[in-house]
């Protein structure tokens, strides 16, 4: 709450990528092991804790779309490679990078969206859908009214015709379909309790040995008189 | 017993003992006269007090062209004059005791939804003398039970059927439809209320009322915006009457410019279709989907997804499989031993029985109801989709060698299905005209079609998986 309480009052939009796990991660939701540094030494240093490989990421409130302004570096397996990348990364002319989100890389084939939102009708509700670049263009997802039973949770996952995804696929265990509905309830609790968050958008989620990681995510806030 | 006064409020909107029509002329295009005429053709045995500007007499009764004239404490008032003279009217009403009225006019938030004095002058009179009103810009309620027919659109109320089916509908165009479409496929209804702009009895209102009303089995909504969802999800959860609802005004995207993707996927319809699922309300596409909906609703429960599919056409028996396998049905493997005993009952056996079944040339009565019988009898089936063959000429026959009336064979089969609590989605394969003599007895629902029997089946299981778990859980949510 802190984290939102202090976004709010320096009139932020949004929370950064990294606040917006941070967040969630204090709800109990399994994120992405990760550190934000400022120097290309501290980057080094934060893959070597977190173990290579590892993705760099421009980090900011301001860069919420950063695939379209290429402003990430995916897979980097060693200490030569993070270093170009970090310098490719601070040295753009078209954004100015100040910070540097050292993450680590989720391998998972599996991408699915979570989310938050606020209809004029029925209040806050959750989102689930199949996630990844294609979000847009599939628009396989559907819609649970907050606050979500377990029942709904688990109900909603079978609303999307991409619903075989959620099994035995490619070799892999199916999801844990119970960890992914407690996510799905947790957002839904947030939106019920805290009416400073507009929206949350988390994609993608991605499964790895059957568990939902959250690799990004989006926290927009409710901050239209600033 | 605060419950109990509104409910004896809206009562009368309903079961009026008399009505009074303002709005009424003795002219070839006046629209008020056709309600006095829609009222006596459907049998409504109240008073009827048609109010004009012009005193005289129309069908029998006469016009009343001085309104402070009215006998007081008249039930229900339709009014159908120009918008800026509601206001008025509406003071009238309230000084002549009438509590309950429906206003037919248009010419409101329909017409100019900003500014619109008129709707608060209606608003203010009506909230000054304690009055309840429909609409407005709508054409009121049909009720069957007490024949009232309120409509300013000419009706036959004479082919209305009546049943246990209630219809609420935001749109007078469809609430005419459905007097129709249900009275057709003999479903029938018993109310069918045109709720109009919903300035002040909303859907919310009205279903309060019918989920309490004796006559009133099921209850269906026609919805071009939703006003209180929330409520409208509560209600449901805890109605142990089904609640089906065609929504329609699908197409807006909440938010162009929302930053997450999450809100440009939230189009309200996306919403609705979750909200409702929640609330397990079923939802339909169309009018005619409606009376499929009522028939399914009106079989014994569908507690599974595990049927038998059996047909006297091979063919059939395959398309109803398919059906099956397409609306998320299983066929399961029957026991060989009790497949063994129906296979001894055809007389030429050139067939292995299995699952979807192809009876062949069993027509005999006692080997179809006992066939069915035991199929619904099994523990690891849910229900039964059947398809049978009919001609005067070719149809199932008595022990006595007798062919069978449409009527004998819904007889038969009615019991079955009441005895085993379980449904069978039944469909005929036969002409149109035949179809029809099965749907016109009223006693077991008949389907169009196979695939429409199968689509029933899917309507049905949904719902009671849903209502099974509703109301087991009122009120125990996760949080």
């Amino acid at each position: 709450m802190k984290l939102i309480e202090e976004a709010i009052r320096r009139g932020a939009k949004t929370l950064s990528e990294y606040e917006s796990k941070q967040f969630l991660s204090e709800y109990g939701l399994i994120i992405t092991n990760e550190e934000v540094v400022a120097t290309e030494e501290e980057a080094v240093a934060a893959a070597l804790k977190i173990g290579y490989p590892v993705a760099l990421k421009a980090s900011g409130e301001e860069f919420s779309h950063k695939t379209e302004l290429d402003l990430i570096a995916l897979d980097i397996r060693n200490e030569k490679d993070i270093r170009a990348a970090f310098r490719n990364l601070t040295s753009r002319t078209e954004a100015l990078v100040k910070e540097i989100l050292v993450q680590q890389m989720v391998k998972g084939y599996r991408e699915l969206v979570v989310g938050l939102t606020r209809d004029p009708q029925f209040g806050p509700c959750v989102m689930f859908g199949l996630g990844g670049i294609f979000t847009e263009i599939l628009e396989d997802v559907a819609f649970r009214v907050a606050p979500l039973s377990r029942w709904d949770a688990m109900d909603m996952m079978n609303d999307i015709r991409a619903k075989k995804i959620l099994d035995t696929f490619r070799g892999k265990p199916p999801v844990d379909r119970e960890s992914l509905s407690d996510i799905l309830i947790t957002l839904g609790r947030i939106g019920m309790d805290i009416d400073e968050i507009k929206e949350i958008d988390v994609n993608p989620l991605k499964i790895v040995d059957g568990k939902p990681v959250i690799v990004d995510a989006l926290v927009v806030l409710n901050n239209e008189s600033l | 017993m605060k419950n109990e006064r509104k409910r004896t409020e809206m009562r009368q909107f309903f079961y009026p003992g008399s009505i009074a029509i303002f709005g009424v002329a003795d002219t070839p295009r006046n629209l008020g006269k056709s309600i006095i005429l829609n009222c006596q053709s459907a049998g409504f045995k109240g008073e009827i007090y048609p109010v004009g500007r012009k005193s005289g007499n129309i069908y029998g009764c006469e016009i009343i062209a001085e309104p402070e004239s009215l006998p007081m404490n008249i039930d229900l008032a339709v009014i159908l004059i120009p918008a800026k003279a509601i206001p008025e009217t509406m003071k009238v009403c309230g000084r002549k005791g009438i509590r309950h009225v429906v206003i037919s006019s248009g010419g409101f938030k329909e017409f100019n939804d900003v500014d619109n004095q008129v709707a608060e002058d209606v608003h203010a009179a009506a909230r000054q003398y304690g009055v309840r009103f429909i609409g407005p810009n709508c054409i009121g309620v049909i009720c069957t039970n007490s024949c009232l027919c309120t409509p300013f659109n000419r009706f036959e109320p004479q082919s209305f059927k009546k049943g246990k089916v209630s219809v609420i509908s935001q749109s007078g165009g469809v609430a005419t439809q459905c007097a129709y479409v249900f009275s057709e496929e003999h479903v029938g209804f018993s109310k069918i209320i045109s709720a109009g702009n919903k300035q002040d009895i909303n859907e919310i209102d009205l279903l309060r009322y019918l989920i309490d009303d004796a006559d009133t089995e099921q209850i269906h909504l026609y919805l071009e915006s939703i006003d209180d969802g929330k409520e409208l999800m509560r209600l449901a959860k805890e109605s142990k009457k089904p609640i089906v609802l065609f929504k329609s005004n699908v197409g807006q995207t909440s938010s162009l410019i929302a930053k997450s993707h999450t809100a440009a996927l939230s189009n309200n319809d996306r919403v609705v279709e979750g909200a409702l699922k929640q609330a397990n309300i079923v939802r339909v596409d169309d009018i005619h989907d409606m009376t499929v909906c009522a028939k399914a609703l009106s079989l014994p429960p569908l507690r599974g997804n595990r049927l038998v599919a059996i047909s006297q056409s091979g063919g059939f028996a395959v398309i109803l499989g398919d059906l099956c396998e397409r609306y998320g049905f299983e066929c399961p493997e029957l026991p060989r031993k009790f497949l063994d005993r129906i296979e001894s009952q055809r007389r030429a056996g050139v067939i292995r029985i299995t699952n979807p079944m192809d009876l062949g040339d069993i027509f005999t009565i006692k080997a179809v109801i006992e066939m069915l019988v035991d199929n619904l009898s099994l523990d690891n089936i849910d229900g039964i989709v059947l398809s049978l063959i009919y001609h005067e000429r070719m149809s199932l026959f008595s022990l006595d060698d007798e062919i069978l009336t449409p009527e004998n064979i819904l007889e038969n089969i009615k019991p079955v299905c009441e005895r085993v609590g379980k449904p069978i989605a039944l469909s005929i394969f036969t002409e149109r005209h035949s179809i029809e003599k099965f749907k016109r007895i009223g006693i077991f629902p008949v389907f169009n079609d196979p695939h429409e029997s199968v689509r029933a089946l899917r309507m049905l299981g949904d719902y009671w998986r849903g209502r099974d778990y509703n109301l087991a859980h009122v009120d125990v949510r996760e949080n």
